[in-house]
């Protein structure tokens, strides 16, 4: 049944814009069909395989079209490898073994692992060519793959929840998101971030919004309203910039030369994280010092003016580093992961600090070194003087695990700084995996066993005399960041696209308002509570 | 039969672009081209997959073998190929 105009929805935001657009349902997809040979007529099977990849051919085309200069290349960069002779007649001598025409043509592509490792653009278009392969497959046994997506007109897709994959194939087409589950801090939610696309998640009624249904997407509301229109948005808090500098710095994350050149065209000082994985995620073998050291260099030399914080390589999880020998557990955020794997391959956290160092040492830039995945004292003190050891930069670790927030009074005169990771701290502290799509709402950051945890951090890193930082998502949402400076913490840091809303709101208040108004947040004992009366202190401020 | 060497001056080394593009050269050409690292067995220049399997990388030498008699238009393709191996 059709829900009625006016209806609202409510989830939780992601964004600072509302946006209006059609429903359009994003059905899961189905799973293909196992390996089998066919009846035995290979003309047929021959004739079937050349339809479905010109049928695939044929959608790439149109995804081409609706794409910007640069995505239509890759597309048709696609195209042609989908439509390649030479895969082509290895699918059929496939086909001639026996193989039905969807298996002998995923059977042809995974043949390509061996020829293609070892090289990682090579591994990253062999993987987009199964992908497609998945595609032919799903023609031929007739399953609709789920994510053809409009290319004109303006949708507002709505699923279960999204992957990182799935989001490559989002189109210009697509001006807003809806998911019934999925956190703020799930990758979804990271991503609309990155690509500026307003979104609610953790809206588990939208499961009654029907296909064509026009729905406004108001992010700060937290909020979808059916038939709304961009009058009803709620106005995010337009803070006016009241001095040059915001209270705290606010610096950018990174994870790329690419972010570390976009971060240098925001106000960003300087990085408070730079996620180190992406450099070895596509290395099949351990890199040298000596190339490890040149990416370092051109990361740190494009990076915005001021410090920045490289965190050591937080392998495990949802973060497989292919050369480390990385176990496979039911519950991969509890499994080995970060330090403990570091502690495990000793060697490639020393490599890694010393081709931080050589970077350093190159580019003359300020560098800040810090451990993930810090579980107790004893962990960070054998970090820092392992760092120290190495390289002459400053030294700490993230706080994402409860137990180190209790143990912050032990490392004073051993860390220079701390910096919080919300999103791994909430999932930690709230017994909530980051990865469960049914969990999102507790990993709200809004949360107040969560503000008062941060509180704690704050106030026993100034006791001990650690400069205290938060680099999680929660900082990229600026009303919260004006709570984290009056929770006491000393910097921020949020994603590039980000960094001017958060300045601007650091700049728009004063030390003491900050304060107050994290007084406001400690006393609320629900999230709703929390972040309506912190937004309601904040209107009355401006 | 025609054969040279070109270097692969392409930063990324023989990826999918300069690959695509020499595939469909040769095949607009109508000409059988095969290429490879020197010392190797040569392939088909007709899959651009079975081309980015040699794994040539920036400063390596491809040679080049084209089935034809005509040294203006076997030039005139090679100059191309190199041309698609600058990046």
């Amino acid at each position: 049944m059709a829900l009625a105009s006016g209806t609202i929805l409510t989830g939780l935001g992601v964004g600072l814009n509302s946006v209006r657009g059609e429903v359009f349902w994003v059905k899961p997809q189905a799973t293909l069909p196992g390996p089998a040979k066919h009846a035995g007529d290979v003309a047929a099977e021959k004739a079937t395989l050349r339809g479905a990849i010109h049928h695939v051919a044929a959608y790439l085309d149109e995804q081409s079209l609706g794409a910007g200069e640069t995505s239509a290349e890759i597309f048709e960069a696609l195209k042609m490898l989908l439509e390649d002779e030479g895969l082509f007649e290895s699918a059929i001598a496939e086909i001639e073994s026996g193989w039905n025409a969807a298996t002998a043509f995923i059977v042809a592509v995974d043949s390509l692992d061996e020829a293609f490792a070892g090289d990682a653009a090579l591994e990253e278009r062999l993987a987009d060519l199964k992908g497609l392969a998945r595609r032919v497959a799903a023609h031929i046994s007739g399953i609709h793959m789920g994510l053809d997506l409009p290319t004109t007109g303006s949708y507002v897709i709505v699923g279960d929840d999204f992957s990182p994959a799935d989001t490559a194939w989002f189109t210009d087409a697509v001006v807003g998101l809806v998911t019934l589950r999925g956190g703020p801090t799930s990758h979804t939610a990271i991503i609309c971030r990155s690509k500026s696309i307003p979104a609610l998640v953790c809206c588990p009624q939208a499961v009654d919004l029907v296909d064509g249904t026009q729905v406004l997407v108001d992010p700060v509301g937290d909020r979808v309203v059916v038939g709304g229109d961009a009058s009803m948005a709620t106005k995010a808090i337009s803070f006016v910039a009241k001095s040059l500098d915001p209270i705290i710095p606010v610096r950018a994350n990174i994870g790329s030369l690419e972010d570390s050149i976009q971060a240098a065209t925001t106000a960003a000082n300087g990085v408070g994280l730079f996620r180190t994985e992406l450099l070895y995620l596509s290395e099949t073998t351990m890199p040298s010092v000596a190339k490890q050291a040149k990416s370092y260099t051109e990361i740190l030399r494009a990076a915005p003016e001021g410090p920045i914080v490289v965190r050591t390589v937080d392998a495990g999880s949802d973060k497989p580093v292919p050369f480390l020998d990385l176990p496979h557990g039911d519950n991969p955020a509890s499994d080995l992961r970060g330090f403990q794997i570091s502690k495990a391959h000793r060697q490639f956290l020393i490599d890694q600090l010393e081709s931080i160092e050589v970077a350093r040492k190159e580019t003359g830039r300020e560098v800040w070194v810090m451990a993930p995945m810090i579980a107790t004292a004893s962990e960070a003190i054998e970090f820092a003087q392992l760092a120290r050891s190495a390289g002459e930069y400053k030294v700490g670790i993230m706080v994402e695990t409860p137990s180190i927030a209790m143990s912050i009074a032990d490392l004073a005169g051993k860390l220079d700084f701390i910096s919080v990771g919300t999103n791994d701290l909430s999932q930690y502290l709230f017994a909530a995996d980051r990865m469960n799509a049914g969990q999102g709402a507790l990993l709200n950051p809004w949360q107040p066993e969560l503000v008062r945890l941060l509180k704690a951090i704050a106030s026993e890193s100034e006791k001990a005399g650690i400069t205290s930082g938060v680099c999680g998502e929660a900082a990229s949402d600026p009303a919260f960041a004006i709570v984290l400076a009056g929770l006491g913490f000393n910097s921020v840091s949020a994603s590039s696209s980000q960094v001017g809303a958060v300045r601007s709101a650091l700049s728009a208040v004063t030390l003491e308002q900050a304060h107050q108004v994290a007084q406001v947040a400690l006393a609320a004992t629900t999230a709703d509570q929390c972040k309506s009366a912190v937004l309601d202190a904040l209107a009355s401020l401006a | 039969m025609i054969t040279t060497t070109v270097i692969i001056e392409d930063p990324i080394g023989l990826h999918a672009r300069p690959a695509g593009q020499i595939v469909k050269l040769v095949k607009e050409s109508g000409l059988t081209v095969h290429m490879g690292k020197a010392g190797q067995e040569l392939v088909m220049a007709n899959s651009p997959l079975r081309m980015m399997a040699l794994k040539a990388k920036t400063g390596e030498q491809l040679v080049i073998e084209v089935d034809t008699d005509d040294q203006g238009v076997a030039d005139a393709l090679f100059a191309q190929i190199q041309d698609f191996l600058k990046g």
